[in-house]
């Protein structure tokens, strides 16, 4: 550095030394992670399959596929706002609400949902604005803006309902969880569809770039002339969105939602993206691991039954694995530095 | 430490003055106003925010009825609040140790869950029980500090994955609500002592030893780690340690408010926790304590903690649909986090001037 004929100018000039050399370090740490991941859904998937007849039919890859996609679209938004260096805890009661006005607005029908999942997907646009303002611009915690966002959906909702029930879902909707095209669900392929708009956006665009940029460093970011805060709140948006989407799909697959069907993918979501390798203190991880943590927590989830384990155990799996996992990525993080 | 202090002061004090005389000229008309400046500025006046808040609830109360000032009423709402207040204190400590505990909901379903089973008849068999989940649930806490101070997690992850652990066993232990309390246990915890009731024993049993807390090395530490880890490190806190004990406090905050708890809806409840998770936090935040830790205390928590139920009961008395609770606390959340950014915003901008 002292060599050097002019002195570096800013932050960015100082650190372009070493920069390809701790690019490929962190590239290349989360590219292990990922296979990792990918190696445990498979190796999980195989050993069970050897021990449990019908788990590989192609019937239950199926039923693993839909079960596995309600985690993958809410692991996506969780993705976007963990790499932001958030975290959304709202997620809950925004995929319950829009199942359940779903319902109401449609009256059970097919019809009305022309106009019903756009006004759904703007209320979550809705939610997420409030919540990203309240984070990046006002600068609430992401932890007590998005508790509180949850209980304040949550109540809004309640009053809403009032004495209103909650009805069946639209048969439409209803079918895209049970019918096929080609070898799978409607369902998994509008996951299959969102995943790769996910990946392309944070692989190969700006928005991508600039992402990262925040997570690893608000104040480096900005002073590399990105727009913290318009990024921040759009990561706030893409998830409470992809709760709303999630929560419409769940209803077709539940076929009547009920209070408090979204609240087990709070955990759900912040343990894939956690399995996918995610540190979760912002700037690395990515939609391609957290799609392998769907897949894990999801066999997780059909192997309790066959092992004769109950709900409450598949809490305590998953708070064990979003530990376990976090742990290790923190280590490698550390040991990154170093 | 703290019998020391007076003894240095009153050597470095020129012989022939008396303490008295020094006292005197501090509380003059000048430094009256002085202090009284000083302490608007300070944001003490938050510190009352509080207090306004639940002044003007118990008024509204009040309002429609007569004679809900007494004893009694104190009695009732203090029964209500005082699991919240109990699982506040730890969540008072952790916040300002610049942390923040989602797990202690859930471990207070587990003990609910774990006592209703194995209290049995009371006697002997219940205080061997309590014993044991006092210690583990101290130990439980630890664990969160442990995997916060030593790996360097995220508080609010390590917090949030050990609220499914705890949650989910409480549910493995006991699928729905069930057990039984001992009676000789609810009738402790309903009891009343000189008219007064062993809620308000209990609270004032609390706040005596928040008094006594407050003074002591540990709390000092705990608001220093809070203001900064690295300075606190450098400073020769132990600060590993105080994390881990911060948590472990915490953990058995949790578990004596199940024990209260327990004492209230004789029976166990697997799910009650998470609705304690967000209440705790806004008694925490309403009373004036800093989220970015470092700053606050317990005396305002107490006051924050009975305004969520003071507020359940205001919906009640004016016939509101009690489907607006909800809402309302999540509103009243993000409107205390508000008043808490405006006063990080105030004392950034005095410090600036």
């Amino acid at each position: 550095m002292s060599t050097m004929p002019n002195p570096p100018i800013g932050p960015a000039a100082s650190a372009a030394g070493n920069l390809p050399q701790r690019a490929w370090a962190t590239a290349n740490g989360r590219h292990r992670s990922i296979v990792l991941a990918y190696f445990i859904a498979i190796a999980m998937f195989v050993i069970t399959s050897a021990f449990t007849p019908g788990f590989a039919s192609p019937t239950h890859i199926k039923e693993l596929l839909i079960e596995a996609s309600f985690i993958g679209i809410v692991g996506l938004g969780q993705t976007f706002v963990i790499i932001g260096g958030g975290v959304d805890l709202s997620i809950p009661y925004v995929l319950c609400a829009s199942g359940i006005v779903l319902t109401i607005l449609s009256g059970g029908q097919n019809g009305p949902l022309i106009w019903v999942i756009p006004v759904l997907i703007l209320l979550g646009v809705l939610v997420g604005l409030v919540n990203g303002i309240g984070i990046a611009v006002l600068g609430i915690s992401p932890i007590i803006m998005t508790l509180g966002m949850n209980v304040v959906v949550q109540g809004a909702l309640l009053v809403y309902l009032g004495s209103r029930q909650a009805s069946r879902a639209p048969p439409l909707v209803v079918d895209w969880t049970f019918s096929s095209v080609g070898p799978l669900p409607i369902n998994t392929l509008i996951w299959l569809g969102l995943a790769v708009i996910a990946t392309v956006a944070l692989s190969w665009t700006t928005f991508g770039r600039r992402l990262y940029a925040v997570g690893t460093s608000r104040i480096v970011a900005r002073f590399s002339g990105v727009n913290v805060v318009p990024i921040m709140i759009a990561t706030y948006v893409i998830c409470a969105v992809a709760a709303a989407i999630a929560g419409i799909l769940y209803t077709g697959f539940v076929a009547q939602p009920y209070l408090g069907m979204g609240d087990p993918y709070l955990f759900a979501s912040v343990a894939a993206v956690a399995v996918g390798g995610a540190p979760l203190i912002g700037g690395s991880g990515h939609y391609i691991g957290t799609i392998a943590g769907a897949l894990v927590l999801t066999v997780l989830a059909d192997l309790l039954p066959i092992l004769n384990l109950d709900p409450g155990a598949l809490q305590i799996v998953y708070g064990l694995t979003i530990l376990v996992t976090v742990a290790a990525a923190t280590v490698r993080v550390r040991e990154g530095r170093q | 430490m703290n019998s020391a202090e007076p003894r240095t002061d009153a050597l470095a004090r020129p012989p022939g003055e008396r303490p008295s005389a020094r006292g005197s000229h501090t509380f003059g008309p000048t430094g009256m106003s002085n202090t009284l400046a000083q302490w608007l500025r300070s944001g003490a006046a938050l510190a009352l925010t509080p207090w306004i808040i639940l002044a003007i609830l118990v008024v509204l109360y009040g309002a429609r009825q007569a004679g809900v000032y007494t004893i009694n009423e104190l009695n009732i709402f203090t029964g209500e609040t005082l699991t919240l207040i109990l699982i506040s204190f730890g969540q008072t400590l952790v916040i300002v140790s610049g942390g923040i505990d989602l797990s202690s909901g859930g471990l207070l379903s587990l003990v609910t869950a774990i006592a209703a089973l194995h209290f049995g008849d009371g006697g002997a068999q219940m205080w061997w029980v309590m014993a044991a989940l006092i210690i583990g649930s101290t130990a439980a806490g630890a664990v969160n500090g442990f995997l916060i101070g030593v790996t360097g997690m995220q508080p609010f992850i390590v917090t949030l994955a050990t609220s499914s652990v705890f949650g989910g066993a409480a549910l493995w232990v006991l699928p729905t609500n069930g057990g039984t309390v001992p009676a000789d246990w609810s009738n402790f915890g309903n009891g009343a002592w000189l008219g007064i009731g062993t809620p308000v024993w209990l609270l004032l049993l609390l706040a005596l030893f928040w008094l006594i807390f407050k003074r002591t090395r540990l709390w000092f530490e705990i608001r220093s780690v809070g203001s900064s880890q690295e300075a606190a490190f450098l400073s020769g806190v132990p600060v590993t340690r105080t994390i881990v004990t911060t948590y472990a406090l915490a953990g058995l905050f949790a578990c004596l408010a199940a024990l209260y708890y327990i004492t209230q809806s004789e029976s166990g409840n697997p799910t009650v926790g998470p609705e304690y998770i967000l209440t705790s936090i806004i008694a925490v935040v309403l009373g004036g304590t800093a989220l970015i830790g470092g700053r606050g205390g317990f005396g305002g928590t107490i006051a924050g903690a009975y305004i969520p139920t003071l507020i359940g009961s205001v919906i009640f008395i004016y016939g509101i649909d009690s489907n607006w609770q909800a809402l309302l606390e999540g509103v009243l959340l993000i409107f205390a986090v508000l008043l808490n950014v405006l006063a990080a915003f105030l004392v950034r901008r005095r410090s600036a001037a």
